[in-house]
């Protein structure tokens, strides 16, 4: 896990304009990138599926569509971020729905801020890791894609732990054949052993090598 | 002077009509019988008429008086005159001796009774003629007619009398008057037949065999003067009472003449002539009887009037104790009013109170969040003179606003004196729904419509109105809280009505059953859990107060109810 705080995005929902700021003013002050927004609708309109590490703290009553409400577009949409509800003490019935929803944690008002500093820190956290998790999923499948189809076959069948002489036998070519489509396909994916080749089609995800 | 002559010359005056002479004969008698009884005497006969013998009297020039009862009484009143004898004339009784007669042709058959005289022609004698007028006169009075007005013609002929009897018998008269036995005596001298005559209201008397028209009076009457000499009186009296009826007419003591004074007074004449003056004395002596009744009416007045006025004195003072004591009992009633008013707003605020705390969350987090971040940054080293001003700046902002909303819970809940002034129901349809939107978690969406002109105000207590609105919304979100929330949105309408502002409070909820629905506005009657009963109530007063109408009914095609007021519009120009 390798990442800069500038890089993460803090995304601030909140119909108070006082209190927005305010939550600007203190994360910034340890480096995250604040963005923030007057509505859940406003929200809405810029969100795209995150390719950095980023987390949304929200208000869970707002006046239009609430912050359980958003929580709900953001499912429907495939857009998975960390979110943070902030909730008053009489919410407490809305965190939990939040929280069985999938949120990650709940912050009350008025909040300690050394709190929310940890709870940003650690959906960033968690944030990354997904990015991370994405981004080497992206990789082992742009790598999948320098195959040729009779590579991948071979592939599939070398990660799922098959001796030459079986791949040879399954795919009736030559021993000797599916040698040198070894070699090219670890050459390919960089690769020296069946495990870590295994490992990375798996993170591709290619039927999950069955 | 003749009075004082004793022995010498006593005059007697006569009453005779102007111009009968013969009278000098009538009375030659009782002058030869009196010169003969009382030798030391020289008894003398003057005769005067009605204004002469008045004179005569006035100035002594006569001892003695012979009139009849009619001048007697007249003059008895003016002078003092009084009767000594009476004269009795042959078969009369001498108090029932006089009477008259009134006389019509045979063929005028539609005078039958004096009432049939009224605006016929009527002659008599003269106008103070006894037995010639005066006498049917009142009996005329008697039956509704006055001699003086109602008559067509009253035409005096004098005496004798005859010439009257000839002026009916000539019809230049319809009647006449004249004195009873005069048609008989008339008659047995051949001078006209009775058959010829009628008789108007002819009656009977036993006293008077003669035909008759009128009741009878006494006599003729002698009297002596107040300076007659009370022994010359005694002896004529003494004299006259025993003069024997040979001698051509007899006397007896004096009749009683009251009948006669009757007359007069009804005809209200001679001596009762003031009858008929409006002077104070006049009317005092002829009213007296009404005065005095009067006046005891007249006094029961004052003394009731005085005790009434001092019930009512003491009913004022226990009166104005007893407004006094409805004052007090109003003002005990208005601030127990008042005190339930500030009582259900404190019910509001207590059922809003758990929100405040949220609504007071927002400034208290933004401050907290600033003033640990320049404490963080300053440890950091990386606190800049613009994020002081920022933080600065931003807590201040926040603190007021802080401010604000505690200023507008103290506002709302501070105890007030009623007033009126022109205000917006739109704007404090707005305000209301900001103070509710902002203290609850979960406020619905409330959705105001106005349909009025901007400059259309009503006269009211804003404040009053404002909690009617706050309590409307506040029972609409309770009764509909958990619904969809879609159907938990509310709708204000404020639209006129007639000449005045109707309000409608709209919810989409479900509404009161049928047991709830006539209970809503009563006190102490409530569906919530920590509800005081007296929201509604309240409102209803604090409405009514204001001249408007509170009422609730279901929506018409939807679920949910509507409760609405209307107050009379200040300014309704549209």
């Amino acid at each position: 896990m390798n990442y800069q705080p500038e890089a993460c995005i803090v995304h601030v929902v909140d119909d108070d304009p006082g209190l927005r700021r305010s939550l600007r003013f203190l994360l910034d002050s340890v480096g995250w990138t604040v963005q923030l927004h007057a509505s859940a609708e406003e929200f809405l309109d810029v969100v795209v599926p995150p390719t950095q590490p980023c987390c949304l703290l929200l208000d869970i009553r707002m006046p239009s569509m609430s912050g359980l409400e958003l929580q709900q577009v953001l499912r429907e949409r495939g857009i998975t971020l960390p979110i943070l509800f902030m909730t008053g003490h009489a919410d407490v019935s809305m965190a939990v729905q939040a929280m069985k929803s999938g949120a990650i944690d709940f912050i009350e008002k008025p909040f300690n801020d050394q709190k929310v500093l940890d709870a940003v820190a650690a959906a960033i956290r968690q944030s990354a890791e997904a990015v991370d998790e994405t981004g080497r999923r992206r990789a082992a499948q742009a790598m999948l894609t320098q195959f040729s189809p009779r590579e991948r076959e071979v592939a599939h069948q070398v990660a799922q732990g098959l001796p030459n002489k079986q791949i040879a036998t399954n795919l009736n070519i030559s021993e000797k054949t599916v040698h040198i489509h070894r070699q090219h396909v670890m050459e390919k994916a960089g690769v020296s052993s069946a495990a870590e080749l295994a490992r990375l089609m798996l993170r591709a995800n290619p039927a999950a090598l069955d | 002077m003749a009075s004082k002559v004793f022995g010498g010359e006593v005059a007697i005056g006569v009453f005779a009509f102007q111009g009968e002479r013969a009278a000098a004969s009538d009375w030659s008698p009782v002058i030869r019988y009196l010169n003969k009884a009382l030798p030391e005497h020289r008894f003398r006969l003057d005769q005067y008429d009605a204004e002469g013998l008045r004179r005569a009297i006035a100035g002594a020039q006569v001892d003695l008086v012979i009139t009849n009862p009619g001048y007697y009484v007249t003059m008895e009143a003016e002078f003092g005159i009084s009767r000594i004898a009476t004269l009795d004339t042959e078969d009369s009784n001498p108090a029932r001796a006089l009477g008259s007669v009134v006389l019509a042709r045979a063929n005028q058959t539609d005078l039958r009774v004096l009432a049939d005289l009224a605006g016929k022609r009527v002659a008599a004698v003269a106008p103070e003629a006894f037995g010639g007028y005066l006498v049917v006169a009142r009996e005329m009075l008697g039956e509704g007619v006055d001699a003086e007005s109602d008559l067509k013609e009253l035409r005096f002929v004098g005496l004798p009398m005859k010439r009257i009897v000839e002026a009916v018998l000539r019809g230049e008269v319809d009647a006449g008057i004249v004195r009873a036995c005069l048609p008989e005596q008339m008659a047995k001298q051949g001078q006209f037949r009775l058959e010829d005559f009628r008789v108007l209201s002819g009656r009977q008397d036993p006293d008077l065999p003669c035909a008759l028209s009128t009741r009878l009076y006494p006599n003729w009457p002698l009297a002596v003067t107040r300076q007659t000499d009370s022994v010359l009186a005694k002896a004529v009296a003494r004299a006259l009472l025993a003069m024997p009826e040979s001698d051509g007419m007899s006397w007896v003591v004096p009749a009683d003449y009251q009948p006669v004074h009757d007359l007069f007074r009804e005809l209200r004449i001679g001596p009762y002539a003031y009858l008929r003056e409006n002077t104070p004395e006049g009317l005092i002596r002829r009213f007296w009887p009404w005065l005095v009744g009067l006046l005891a009416i007249l006094t029961a007045w004052i003394i009731h009037t005085v005790r009434v006025e001092h019930q009512v004195h003491r009913r004022t003072a226990e009166l104005r104790e007893s407004l006094s004591a409805r004052d007090q009992a109003e003002e005990k009633m208005r601030e127990s009013q008042e005190q339930m008013e500030h009582l259900s707003r404190l019910s509001v605020l207590g059922e809003l109170s758990g929100n405040l705390a949220h609504e007071l969350n927002q400034p208290l987090t933004t401050i907290g969040t600033y003033a640990r971040t320049v404490l963080r940054r300053q440890e950091s080293g990386d606190l800049t003179p613009e994020a002081v001003t920022e933080a600065s700046t931003e807590i201040a902002r926040e603190a007021e606003r802080a401010g604000g909303i505690v200023q507008r819970i103290r506002h709302f809940a501070r105890k007030r004196l009623a007033t009126r002034e022109p205000v917006s129901l739109a704007e404090i349809a707005e305000e209301a729904r900001r103070l509710i939107v902002g203290m609850l978690a979960r406020a619905p969406e409330v959705v105001i419509e106005s349909h009025l002109a901007a400059n259309c105000k009503v006269l009211a207590d804003g404040a009053q109105i404002q909690q009617v609105f706050l309590n409307l919304l506040k029972n609409a979100i309770d009764a509909n809280r958990d619904l969809p929330v879609e159907r938990q949105n509310l709708r204000i309408v404020i639209e006129p009505l007639d000449n005045r502002v109707a309000v409608h409070v709209i919810d989409h909820g479900v509404g009161l059953n049928a047991e709830q629905f006539p209970r809503l506005f009563e006190p102490f009657f409530t569906t919530k859990p920590d509800g005081l009963g007296l929201g509604l109530p309240i409102c209803k007063t604090i409405i009514e107060a204001h001249g408007g109408r509170l009422w609730a009914e279901p929506n018409q095609d939807a679920p949910g109810m509507c409760f609405s007021f209307s107050l009379p519009c200040h300014e309704l120009s549209a």
